[in-house]
């Protein structure tokens, strides 16, 4: 459970020195919250380093560092993808990934960050105005500068300067939360789950600017690395889990760390052979019912850095520039203003287990009650800005002195 | 012309089938019969493991510089090869098939990775593989055997196509891996039994150059028409580890490559252990791009590493932390032909994620190779990771995969495994028994091999 400002990543996959930009782009711990969604290891070559900072960064501040769990936080994926590998390179012995793997096993399996704010905080471009209030999203590049905007009933505003798009293929394109103007997924809901047609997501009571009196203005934002399961309708299900353990071949646990959203209705099989594909109206039903704005996951490669699916539902943050030094992507972090009205922020600690009522005190809507003026509200979650970062420059990164001996090769 | 060239005998060649010599040859479709971690030590005692070892070494071998009364003679890529018919025809045929790939243009909207026109090309490419395998392939090969030898519906084209097909990659997956490469060199394996290379030279040919022109003369070809694809639809690497694999795509150009450039012998020499061939680069000169852009269009071996520098940015030795150490080898071109070996054994034929898809049927066969010996061999942490088939484990349920302690424990020793064509240079269990340090797995099992920008679960089902 996280509260305040938070800077959400995705995937790093070893990529040390684009963590590092990541860093230089998203700014300094501990003046900025960051939360990574897990994969940090294996297929790069540097996991363990990149591992080991962000996990003393989470020891030195553990209240302003979040890590989540990856399904390549295993003992049985990184034999396969390459961590394993690297620590035997570099130790000569398995006992580092030995350590790492136990570590694995306390990693939570996700995270709500509560009290998101619908309304962009400025951001630090100084050549561009602020942003109005209705700007939905903002994507930036690497120095700050705004490259595009989306207002709250769709549409692109026009910036005051010629932006430069550093994406290859102009980068959001795959973000345009049309309400009500495109044939969205969510169309398909059957009507019979309660899912309307044609809005944002039920239970983002935040996102209606002016809207009103429904309490929480700001949805819970749901972090996870993979999806969401059939066994879980309720984030407090989650908390059941026993998750010190080895990522198991199924159920919830897995799902959690291995599903991924499809344009299909309901549930499907992940050609992955773990997790499952699951479709608009399962997210939006499961936003409905856990009061979420919006779900943040990660563990799908997007050229352009994030994608939103399903009117805005769920976004996929990618954080491995040029991941495997070859597939050309962005990549991108995810940040979510605060918001400070002071509503919509309810603590709720682990030890809550069972305890749905989540911001009832707050004055939050009962959960699970479809609100008419929810019903009513267009619009698509709290005020997102995302900030574009291509990999890091490879001139200062020098060179290994000596060659392993390659045992092949003995 | 094969095992009769084989000089003193020495050296194994793939057999070739006596034409008419067996007119009840039964050609079967060929079906998967590796479905666990388990079978992979099964298939490790069967003929088709043999098989593909021995046409491999066969055709290491060959590319080998040989010494002559004249002096060294070197055989590159652009050395003028006196290609017989067959080797002609097939080029013939890749160049069709690669001209199909512009009847597919890569989509151009939105996408993930790996572009979804390679289903097009990859459909193009099955309506047509049997009118293309019957115009390019000798009318009489494809009536090998069978019912009165004459009915091609008997014949070899249900294997041969099998293996063809495969060696382009996967449409479902939009990826290619050393799995699809290897099923390709099981094609050529294929021509090889049936006879297609036999007695197509034109006068007298040297031992090995028929060898030569199907490395340099077909399987170069067939990689850059694969390197093309690769470029056209972004297919991923199948089985990537990332930085931890010798390559994303490819094995065999390491093999033959190395060849290419170690220490010349006679042709009753085996093939050297280490050392180079006077005037050949330095393995060190792979991490230069100036030595490798000036010897990609001559070596094999180059012309990978090339192609890894179009690919990919970054520093050398950073993305291919293996291929770069490998440049750190004082024992020359020998030393890592050799290594290459033991590794295609270890990293390509004894992984499972790899192997997996391979199908067998009369000519790569499941049937066990009565000459293969077991010799103890060590279990890599990767190995115990494979997935074990339920009823073997007698675990149940959820895939069947012993994850838990199996995953976390130390090598443990098991029974199988011998390379039997290893013997031919190498220590049986040298060869068969990889060291565990340096063991990158190709990949996981499963459905989906694993693609790189999509991890695949290792116990998934296909």
């Amino acid at each position: 459970m996280v509260v305040r400002k938070q800077k959400i990543c995705g995937d790093i996959h070893g990529q040390f020195h684009d963590l590092m930009e990541l860093f230089r782009v998203g700014g300094d711990v501990p003046d900025t919250n960051y939360l990574f969604m897990g994969d940090f290891v294996d297929r790069g070559f540097y996991s363990l380093e990149s591992f080991l900072l962000l996990l003393c960064l989470k020891v030195r501040y553990p209240d302003r560092m979040t890590l989540i769990r990856g399904n390549h936080e295993s003992r049985q994926i990184t034999t396969v993808y390459g961590f394993y590998d690297e620590c035997l390179r570099k130790y000569g012995s398995a006992n580092v990934w030995r350590y790492c793997c136990d570590i694995f096993d306390y990693l939570a399996l996700g995270a709500i960050v509560l009290g998101a704010s619908n309304t962009l905080s400025p951001g630090n471009d100084p050549t561009t105005l602020p942003a109005e209030e209705d700007t939905e999203i903002e994507v930036c590049n690497a120095d700050g500068h705004v490259m595009s905007r989306f207002r709250r009933q769709g549409g692109r505003i026009n910036l005051i300067r010629e932006t430069q798009t550093i994406s290859p293929k102009g980068a959001p394109s795959s973000s345009p939360p049309v309400n009500g103007t495109s044939s969205s997924p969510s169309g398909s809901a059957p009507p019979a789950v309660g899912a309307p047609t044609n809005t944002g997501p039920p239970g983002s009571g935040a996102s209606g600017s002016s809207g009103g009196s429904v309490g929480n203005p700001a949805g819970a934002v749901l972090c996870v690395h993979g999806g969401l399961s059939p066994l879980i309708d309720m984030v407090d299900k989650i908390r059941l889990l026993d998750r010190k353990q080895e990522v198991p071949h199924e159920g919830a646990m897995c799902d959690l760390l291995w599903s991924d959203p499809d344009e299909i209705d309901g549930w499907g099989l992940s050609p992955r052979g773990a997790g499952f594909l699951f479709g608009a109206d399962i997210v939006k039903v499961f936003n409905h019912k856990n009061d979420l704005s919006l779900i943040a996951r990660a563990h799908q490669l997007v050229m352009e850095g994030f994608k939103e699916m399903f009117d805005a539902s769920i976004v996929t943050v990618w954080s491995a520039p040029n991941y495997c030094y070859r597939c050309g992507n962005v990549a991108a972090l995810l940040e979510l203003s605060e918001d400070d009205s002071g509503l919509g922020i309810f603590a709720r600690s682990n030890g809550d287990v069972n305890r749905s009522d989540g911001g009832m005190g707050q004055g939050a809507p009962p959960r699970g009650v479809l609100m008419e003026s929810d019903l009513a509200r267009k619009g698509g979650g709290p005020a997102r800005r995302y900030r574009v970062f291509q990999a890091a420059p490879q001139d200062s990164r020098g060179m290994p002195a000596k060659k392993p001996v390659a045992d092949y090769f003995l | 012309m094969a095992s009769s060239q084989a000089g003193p005998g020495t050296f194994p060649k793939l057999e070739i089938l006596p034409r008419g010599g067996n007119p009840h040859w039964t050609f079967l479709r060929p079906a998967k019969r590796i479905e666990s971690g388990g079978d992979v030590e099964r298939f490790l005692t069967s003929r088709a493991y043999r098989d593909i070892g021995i046409f491999v070494l066969q055709l290491n071998r060959a590319l080998c510089p040989r010494k002559l009364p004249t002096g060294t003679k070197t055989f590159t890529l652009s050395t003028p090869r006196n290609d017989p018919e067959s080797v002609k025809r097939l080029q013939g045929l890749l160049t069709r098939i690669e001209a199909i790939t512009d009847e597919a243009p890569p989509d151009k909207g939105p996408r993930r990775f790996g572009n979804v026109a390679f289903r097009k090309w990859y459909s193009l490419l099955d309506e047509r593989v049997d009118g293309l395998l019957k115009e390019f392939l000798p009318a009489g090969l494809l009536k090998f055997g069978g019912a009165g030898g004459s009915s091609e519906e008997k014949g070899p084209l249900v294997e041969l196509r099998a293996y063809f097909l495969g060696g382009f990659g996967s449409s479902q997956r939009l990826d290619y891996g050393t799995g699809h490469e290897l099923s390709f060199v099981a094609f050529l394996g294929c021509l090889w039994k049936l006879g297609a290379f036999e007695g197509g030279n034109s006068g007298e040919t040297s031992p090995g150059e028929i060898e030569r022109s199907i490395v340099l003369g077909v399987l170069e070809p067939y990689l850059k028409v694969v390197r093309r694809l690769i470029l056209t639809y972004t297919l991923e690497p199948a089985g990537s580890h990332g930085v931890w694999g010798l390559d994303d795509h490819s094995f065999m150009p390491y093999i033959f490559g190395s060849a290419q450039l170690t220490r010349p012998i006679t042709e009753t020499e085996a093939m050297p252990l280490e050392g180079s061939c006077p005037g050949a680069p330095k393995p060190a000169d792979i991490v230069k791009a100036a030595a490798v852009a000036a010897h990609r269009d001559d070596n094999m071996y180059f012309s990978a590493v090339g192609f890894i520098n179009d690919v990919k940015k970054g520093p050398f030795w950073e993305h291919s932390p293996i291929l770069f150490d490998v440049s750190g080898i004082k024992d020359g071109w020998g030393k890592i032909n050799k290594g290459m070996v033991k590794m295609f054994n270890a990293e390509v034929l004894s992984k499972f994620p790899v192997v997996q898809h391979f199908p067998f049927g009369s000519l790569f066969s499941w049937d066990t190779d009565p000459n293969a010996v077991n010799v103890p061999v060590v279990r890599s942490v990767h190995m115990t990771n494979q997935p074990i088939a339920s009823g073997v484990s007698g675990s149940s349920g959820s895939g069947g995969v012993g994850i838990s302690a199996a995953s976390t424990s130390r090598p443990m020793a098991a029974p199988p495994i011998a390379a039997p064509w290893a013997r031919t240079g190498f220590p049986p269990s040298e060869v068969a028994a990889p060291p565990v340090p340096t063991e990158f797995p190709k990949g996981t099992p499963g459905m989906a091999n694993n693609q790189f920008a999509v991890t695949k679960a290792p116990w998934a089902k296909n």
